[in-house]
């Protein structure tokens, strides 16, 4: 839930050694961390910190509550190496205090971290000879660092020759819970860092080391990275890095990232929520490329499954959060249609594998975009125990969830910086469709012919959205009409479900207004009694989405007075709407596509409303926290 | 201190009426040629000439232009925009760069394609001080243009599509190097209606003190729908393909025949024996089915061209689909835009954006279908369809 940035390497200009891809130098150690920070500041953004460390100034703290943009960094020309902390708080309110990194009792030792620290109220109580600063559960660890230093670890008895590796390690073991660590040291010239639930990556730069809770934070300076795994500890130092697992060094593989830092910058747009909307269509085409056979009426996900599994498979659950979770609402549909197998959606925090089940005649899919979910990832974890085949659909490769799992198919929707999802919600469907396919194919429950017409409206699923985009003014305009309404409330049946539950929870988060997605057949069951004329109802009036039905339920709320807005097939009218917005011809997947409307619809009323669109209050990006 | 000669500013906020229906969704620089838009070709001049940093006057549709350019990371340029609101000319798009100009610049349109030599002269020569410079070049109809009269390299005057007898070739090529002076003498222009930058020109002309710069490299203008083919096969005859070919996701069936001139997007499904030839572009996500003859056309992204469908010298705009056999059987015609009649003109025909063509439909030479419209399977389509129209049997 949190970000972490940290640095070690000596700045040569000349050498371009912190040189970012455009081609300019930041002045200082602190500097690198700085802009680390603001990378990843979608990641938590209620406090911010940096910890500096120099042979001549030894340790150098700075942090404070509010935005990285809000924290000055000092300036300490002899640093070699910084650690920086973006922080989305969990134990403790933002206060200047309770932001990272934490120091022990002297302030030889600074610690930042990403993650829960389960056992810290115990860890505390066993150090009550220490000074606790912080409400944090975070703080217990540069304190214990500061006892096995004490205590001589890795050297003699007193700290002579104490060694920060050694304790670090020796602290690891004493933790519960999640976490991803980097801890710094006066007169140390390393990083130590430590993994365990929470993600860390390091990147490898020529003549400097990177670590970070997301590959975004250095992506400018290196794209050799290595993924540490669950139980690894490492050291970067002036001479690069070590990883030790179980006390042994061991190799981690280097790989090199492929996408462009570039692609997750804002570009012409004021949000980045609404670049990303406008970027579904390009999006759409990569998720796409090279997986659909029209003819053949099959795709090619490139994903195998053992021989006979598919054929005698009873129940595929998906499991996710947010937007995620309505993406699986709507392939659970897709998936009892194509594949002829019964398909359920749970709520990841609430998963459990369930009586009545055979482990291995279930298949359970994950869906989340970055694939450090924590809520996803342990309901994968109690999937995996209960031994049924698990399986993922994300965005992020190398991410958490996809070294958890038996298979993975990647959306490829790019890098989504918006803390509201919008392409990625696109690619998912898209992607779980295809994987519908594929299943229904295998098993033979999908002929040819059938599997062909969806192909082709997913085929026609890129173009579709641009239509929509190109509607943007008109949505704009009932954006500004709408906008000072009590509440909203988004309708559909069928496929439509999701998308209005996707449309409500879009609007919520971005404009603070409240909203409501409901199965437009349980209006009369009890919402009706809300309905005003100042609640706008937004239906989702397309193929696959039960259209007739849905339009009689929003009649019901138009007798009340409520304004009516709908998403409808291009050719259909329902002249009674106040406002209809034409959905193209693309069969199952046109309410995906009257989701577009919905995405715009709430960009522009939080953007009437001046909501700080790409950092909602209260919420961040990749929710690593259970 | 940013080196001031760094700075382009492209126009790019027009509308592009003769280009209709393609341009109905998108402003004429994003019109594609060689599966790039026109602005990206005078994006890489401006970057191949050694310029840092471009300012982009956007107005109509400019979220395709944003959605395209970014930041402009990916041509290793800083891409900055500016907004012209309403569209008042050429002198009132140079104005809108104001605010982010402080010393001289090269001004080109975004719609117009020039070799990097013509962006490095106006840049050098403003380095010596030189300012206002007007690019000049001489092409086989003036009179189409801003014919330019020269007494050595000073411009006596600039004028607009003369109606009469000309008696040079040399043209306004569109490429400007200014000093922030120009936004005080556009001020300083009178106009009804339009404020155009050349009659500014025209007005610093009458004191001897503009200078016009020859230039004899390529010049390529997309002013009418057949320019996108003509215009498309020139950048496709001189372009090296091997750097624009990426093979990603691409799926080509058996016995499926590709000449040389064709450049295929990554992301293309093309069926058996389908054959591409003569100068042609297939977009991202587009579909040419089995058996379809697909010869001097561009081709926009995620359209779907049937199976025996036969298309040449036509644009098939983003998201049209060609039904199976549809026809449309290229060749010289005449075209009516506006009031203008233009005979020998090289165009099959124009599907606009969402249109779709029926099964077994013709297209007679030179029909131009607009965008979203529908046209039944089996019909003729003749002349100018309106968008939007549905085309019935009968």
């Amino acid at each position: 839930m949190c970000g972490i940035i940290g640095y070690i390497g000596e700045l040569h200009a000349a050498d371009g050694v912190g040189e970012t891809t455009d081609g300019e130098t930041p002045g200082s150690v602190g500097e690198i961390v700085h802009r680390g920070l603001k990378n990843l500041e979608y990641r938590g953004y209620d406090s911010a910190g940096v910890a500096l460390v120099g042979p001549e100034s030894g340790l150098t703290l700075a942090k404070r509550s509010g935005e990285v943009d809000a924290l000055s960094v000092p300036d300490v020309p002899d640093a070699t190496l910084g650690v920086g902390h973006t922080r989305w708080s969990t134990h403790g309110p933002p206060t200047d205090a309770n932001a990272h990194p934490h120091t022990d009792c002297v302030g030889d030792v600074a610690v930042v971290h990403n993650g829960i620290v389960e056992n810290y109220e115990a860890l505390r109580a066993e150090l009550a000879d220490h000074e606790f600063t912080s409400e944090t559960d975070t703080e217990v660890i540069p304190h214990l660092i500061e006892e096995e230093l004490a205590a001589g670890s890795g050297g003699e008895e007193g700290g002579e020759g104490a060694d920060l590796l050694a304790a670090v390690r020796r602290v690891e073991g004493r933790l519960e819970g999640s976490y991803g660590i980097c801890a710094v040291r006066e007169g140390d010239d390393r990083i130590v860092v430590a993994r365990r639930g929470s993600p860390l990556v390091l990147g490898r730069g020529e003549d400097a080391s990177f670590v970070a809770s997301d590959v975004t934070a250095f992506l400018e300076h290196t794209r050799d990275v290595t993924y540490l795994e669950d139980g690894d500890v490492a050291a970067l130092s002036p001479d690069g890095v070590e990883v030790y697992a179980d006390g042994d060094a061991v190799d981690r593989e280097t790989e090199t990232v492929t996408w462009e830092a570039d692609a997750a910058e804002k570009g012409g747009y004021e949000h980045y929520m609404r670049k990303e909307i406008h970027e579904q269509p390009t999006a759409l085409r990569q998720t796409l490329a090279g997986r659909l056979d029209v003819d053949a009426g099959d795709v090619d996900l490139d994903v195998s499954f053992p021989p006979g599994f598919l054929a005698d498979l009873e129940e595929i659950r998906i499991v996710a959060c947010g937007t995620s979770y309505y993406a699986g609402r709507y392939a659970a549909q897709l998936f009892e249609d194509l594949a002829g197998v019964r398909a359920t959606v749970e709520i990841a925090s609430e998963y459990e594998f369930g009586a009545g089940r055979t482990p291995d005649r279930t298949l359970v899919v994950a869906v989340t975009q970055s694939g450090e979910t924590a809520d996803t990832l342990g309901a994968i974890r109690r999937a995996n125990a209960a031994g049924a085949r698990t399986f993922a659909v994300t965005n992020t490769l190398g991410s958490t969830v996809t070294r958890e799992v038996d298979g993975t198919a990647f959306i490829r929707a790019g890098p989504e910086i918006g803390v509201a999802a919008t392409k990625t919600f696109a690619s998912q469907v898209a992607t779980l469709a295809m994987l519908g396919v594929a299943i229904g194919r295998d098993r033979g429950a999908l002929a040819a012919a059938d599997a062909r017409s969806v192909l082709e409206d997913l085929q026609g699923l890129p173009g579709a959205v641009q239509q929509v985009l190109d509607e943007e003014q008109r949505v704009r305009e009932a954006a500004r009409e709408f906008q000072d309404s009590e509440a909203f409330f988004f309708v559909g049946r069928s496929l439509g479900v999701p998308v209005a539950l996707e449309g409500a929870l879009k609007l919520k988060e971005i404009s603070y207004d409240h909203a409501e997605g409901f199965a437009a057949g349980e209006l009369k069951h009890g919402p009706l009694a809300l309905v005003t004329p100042e609640t706008p109802v937004i239906a989702v009036l397309t193929d696959g989405a039960r259209a007739d039905e849905t339009m009689n339920n929003v009649t019901e709320a138009q007798t009340r007075g409520a304004p009516a807005l709908g998403c409808v097939s291009a050719g259909d009218e329902y002249d009674t709407l106040d406002a209809s917005f034409d959905v193209p011809d693309v069969g199952v997947v046109e309410p995906l596509v009257a989701n577009v409307y919905l995405q715009l619809f709430a960009y522009h009323v939080a953007n009437e409303k001046g909501r700080p669109i790409d950092k909602p209050r209260n919420l961040a990006k990749s929710v690593t926290v259970e | 201190m940013r080196d001031e000669s760094g700075t382009a500013v492209v126009l790019a906020a027009g509308e592009g009426r003769r280009l209709e229906p393609l341009t109905n969704r998108r402003p004429k620089p994003m019109v594609p040629v060689a599966n790039r838009p026109l602005l990206e070709h005078v994006v890489e001049a401006v970057v191949a000439a050694g310029i840092d940093r471009i300012v982009l006057v956007v107005g109509y549709k400019q979220e395709r232009i944003r959605n395209h350019f970014g930041d402009g990371d990916d041509w290793d340029v800083t891409i900055e925009y500016v907004e012209q609101s309403t569209q008042l000319g050429t002198g009132h798009a140079v104005l809108q760069a104001e605010p982010v100009v402080d010393g001289p610049f090269v001004v080109l349109n975004g719609d117009r394609l020039v070799d990097a030599e013509a962006v490095s002269a106006v840049r050098d020569r403003l380095s010596d001080g030189d300012a206002p410079l007007v690019t000049v070049t001489a092409v086989e109809r003036p009179r189409d243009y801003g014919v330019v009269r020269l007494d050595g390299d000073r411009v006596i005057d600039i004028d607009e599509k003369p109606e009469g007898p000309v008696d040079t070739n040399r043209i306004n090529a569109g490429v400007y190097g200014f000093s922030p002076a120009i936004f005080d003498a556009i001020r300083a222009t009178n106009a009804t209606g339009e404020l155009a930058i050349t009659a500014t020109l025209n007005d610093l002309a009458e004191r001897d003190e503009v200078t016009g710069l020859g230039y004899d490299g390529r010049w390529l203008d997309v002013s009418n729908l057949w320019d996108v083919l003509t215009v498309n096969a020139a950048l496709i005859h001189d372009t090296d393909h091997a750097r624009e070919a990426p093979t990603t996701g691409r799926r080509i069936g058996d016995t499926v025949s590709v000449a040389d001139d064709v450049v295929l997007a990554g992301n293309v499904r093309v069926g058996p024996n389908a054959t591409l030839s003569g100068a042609t572009a297939i977009g991202s996500n587009v579909t040419i089915a089995a058996n379809a003859v697909v010869e001097n056309t561009v081709v926009f992204p995620d359209a779907v061209i049937g199976p025996g469908a036969v298309v040449r010298d036509a644009v098939v705009a983003g998201n049209a689909q060609i039904g199976p056999n549809a026809t449309i059987t290229g060749g010289v015609s005449t075209v009516v835009v506006g009031d203008t009649v233009h005979r020998d003109v090289t165009l099959g025909g124009v599907v606009g954006d969402n249109a779709s063509i029926g099964g077994g439909a013709t297209l007679t030479d030179g029909a131009v279908v607009g965008d979203d419209v529908r046209a039944d399977a089996g019909v003729v389509v003749d002349g100018r369809v309106e968008p939007n129209a549905v085309v019935r049997r009968g």
